[in-house]
């Protein structure tokens, strides 16, 4: 069989088992290891789990149920809801405010809790009944919160960036400074967005009054006084001074990513201890059992995804279809436009952890090749597929928002979060013209790569 | 694509019918068992977290050659990811593309469920078979690590043995419970 047929059946097998319904990590270990079967030699059958264990026992890698185990406990207490009353508190005199305070509790949320639907149930429940309560729109409340929860894998401490860093063997200090740039500009366009639409529905609602319909909650001033503002900071501080020492942690020489993730683990579990008193076993358990769950479905999908990209690599698939990519020496825009389609269409179905490691053999060599920086490339590729967590069919933070928030019309989320996807767009294309807002800010922190 | 992220608070895990009495004391002693070996991949986590947080102190502030803390915590990370993946398969939270299922009539999607269950069950067995293999041979050349600390390999591989173990014994289960008599649970 020629390397080409074992390619096209590798690729075949891996849809038609995945179809099937089965896990993600028992389907990509099934199809390595009937290929392993067909097209090794016997011995590649006896060293599989030594492979797994070899490619999973990275410290690195081992830092992402610490980094889960920090969000879970964050993600459990009320900080969430306690986040996004202090924001709201403090830009209630902004236009729109409410909405940009819920994008900017996603932001500061997702960057304490690193995980996507942790991001959109935390601010979501609170967030997204308040905006309702006071005259927003249902889908572009949940539209707010889907957007603002995709934040999760674009600043640090990202699982995805993790995973694009190993892959990629890119620094992952250097991928989690890239990553801050962007997502301050999307939290900029979502909010200047959210200022936009708000202005638009209060106009409606204002010109509805007036031609004799119910006063809309939305022309209704709420006032917060000076103290109110105040007194709701000392819960969240602590909070956001665990953000700020943790990256201090780790780009102040003090720790490497893997203990930063330990010491994030140990320090959010004590706030929540002494901020909300959940230290009993019976507050305790439920972090953990949550963490235990969602870590080990990720490391089994990323163990059996490493292990199917090492029969790809042995049975020479990637390297032959990478250097097919180069060898059509498509124009540079192109090559990176036909690369974001396939991660694209991929995230239709699949989460970022298996995107990441099944194509980043076969696309990362390509690019490299165009002249790409590959930690922009990480950035880029992260917005792409954050666009999968809340484009239709399968947007994970879609469902999320559909539990937060059940009786909003799946229709009505979905019409709601597409101005977004739009402005993620925006972002790509200005990432494409000006690699700078992800670049300068790690060049600046850590002196530009050698 | 199905996911696991819990909204609603934790669910029941999945039985299989318990059209048939030996499936369901099998079933019975598998959802101790798993509960059981919650308890440690809970302290595992807590105790790799808190052995990186020593690291920390022990290099910066108290000028401690830190040697052995990585190799630890990669142990306990390992041992805790292994352990549990019955546990979570109990859930079915070991996610999938379920895309079809809504397109399939209820035989074809028992068929299909059969499919998956049998395919996953083979592959973690042999995965379990050879981890065993594995852990035999550390045992007995003695392997280690390559770090200066080098602690014995059978550790971790005798983790990774019994919890892809555990694993195939909960697919078979699953497995069991669709093809034998009784009432079908839905796919």
């Amino acid at each position: 069989m020629s390397a080409l047929a074992i390619g096209i059946a590798y690729g075949i097998a891996t849809l038609v088992v995945m179809f099937s319904g089965m896990p993600i990590a028992f389907a990509l270990g099934s199809v390595a290891l009937a290929f392993m079967y067909f097209f090794m030699p016997a011995s590649a059958l006896d060293t599989v789990t030594q492979n797994v264990y070899e490619e999973m026992a990275s410290i690195t890698l081992l830092s992402i149920p610490l980094f889960i185990l920090k969000g879970a406990a964050i993600g459990k207490s009320a900080a969430g809801k306690d986040l996004y009353q202090a924001m709201h508190a403090w830009m209630n005199k902004i236009p729109g405010g409410l909405g940009i305070a819920n994008v900017f509790a996603c932001a500061l949320f997702a960057a304490m809790a690193g995980s996507s639907p942790a991001t959109c149930s935390a601010i979501g429940s609170a967030g997204i009944p308040e905006m309702r309560q006071r005259g927003y729109s249902p889908g572009f409340a949940a539209g707010i919160i889907a957007a603002g929860g995709t934040l999760g894998i674009l600043l640090p401490p990202s699982i995805t960036m993790i995973l694009f860093a190993v892959a990629a063997e890119q620094s992952l200090g250097r991928l989690f400074l890239a990553g801050i740039g962007p997502g301050l500009m999307l939290v900029a366009l979502f909010a200047v967005y959210s200022m936009y639409r708000f202005r638009k529905e209060y106009r409606m609602a204002h010109a509805a009054f007036k031609d004799g319909a119910t006063k809309s909650a939305m022309l209704d001033d709420h006032v917060y006084t000076l103290r109110e503002k105040v007194e709701m900071l000392p819960r969240v501080g602590p909070f956001v001074v665990l953000l700020i020492g943790v990256m201090v942690a780790l780009y102040g020489g003090f720790a490497t990513p893997s203990e930063t993730a330990g010491l994030g683990a140990v320090l959010a579990l004590a706030l929540v201890a002494v901020v909300y008193a959940m230290w009993k076993p019976r507050d305790v358990r439920p972090i953990l059992v949550s963490t235990v769950k969602e870590s080990t479905m990720l490391m089994f999908i990323i163990g059996m995804s490493l292990l199917y990209s090492y029969v790809m690599s042995s049975l020479s698939i990637s390297q032959n279809t990478a250097a097919a990519v180069v060898g059509m020496h498509l124009p540079k825009w192109i090559l990176l436009a036909a690369i974001l389609f396939m991660v694209i269409v991929l995230g239709f179905f699949l989460p970022p952890v298996s995107i990441i490691l099944m194509t980043a053999p076969i696309i990362l060599p390509p690019l490299k090749a165009a002249g790409f920086d590959l930690i922009w490339f990480g950035v880029v590729m992260t917005i792409v597929m954050e666009m999968g967590l809340i484009h239709p069919p399968v947007g994970l933070n879609i469902f999320v928002i559909k539990n937060v928030a059940p009786d909003i019309p799946l229709k009505d989320i979905v019409w709601g979060v597409m101005p977004f996807v739009g402005l993620m767009f925006v972002a790509v294309f200005l990432l494409c013209f000006f690699p700078g807002i992800a670049t300068w800010f790690p060049d600046l922190v850590m002196g530009a790569p050698k | 694509m199905s996911h696991d992220f819990e909204v609603g608070g934790e669910r029941e895990p999945e039985h299989p019918p318990p059209g048939h009495p030996i499936l369901a004391m099998a079933d019975r002693v598998m959802v101790w068992v798993n509960k059981a070996v919650m308890i440690p991949c809970m302290l595992a986590l807590v105790a790799a977290a808190v052995v990186l947080s020593y690291s920390v102190v022990a290099r910066y502030f108290l000028k401690i050659p830190t040697d052995w803390q990585d190799e630890t915590a990669i142990f306990l990370l390992v041992g805790a990811t292994f352990f549990s993946g019955a546990f979570v398969q109990s859930y079915r939270g070991h996610i999938g593309i379920d895309a079809v299922a809504h397109w399939m009539g209820p035989k074809a999607n028992r068929i299909r469920m059969i499919f998956v269950d049998g395919v996953s069950f083979l592959f973690c067995a042999f995965f379990a078979w050879k981890s065993w293999t594995l852990f035999h041979e550390a045992l007995h050349e003695g392997q280690t690590t390559t770090s200066t600390w080098g602690p014995p390999l059978w550790i971790p591989y005798s983790l990774m043995a019994v919890g892809m173990t555990l694993l195939a014994l909960q697919l078979l289960l699953e497995f069991a419970g669709r093809v034998a008599p009784g009432p079908r649970k839905a796919a």
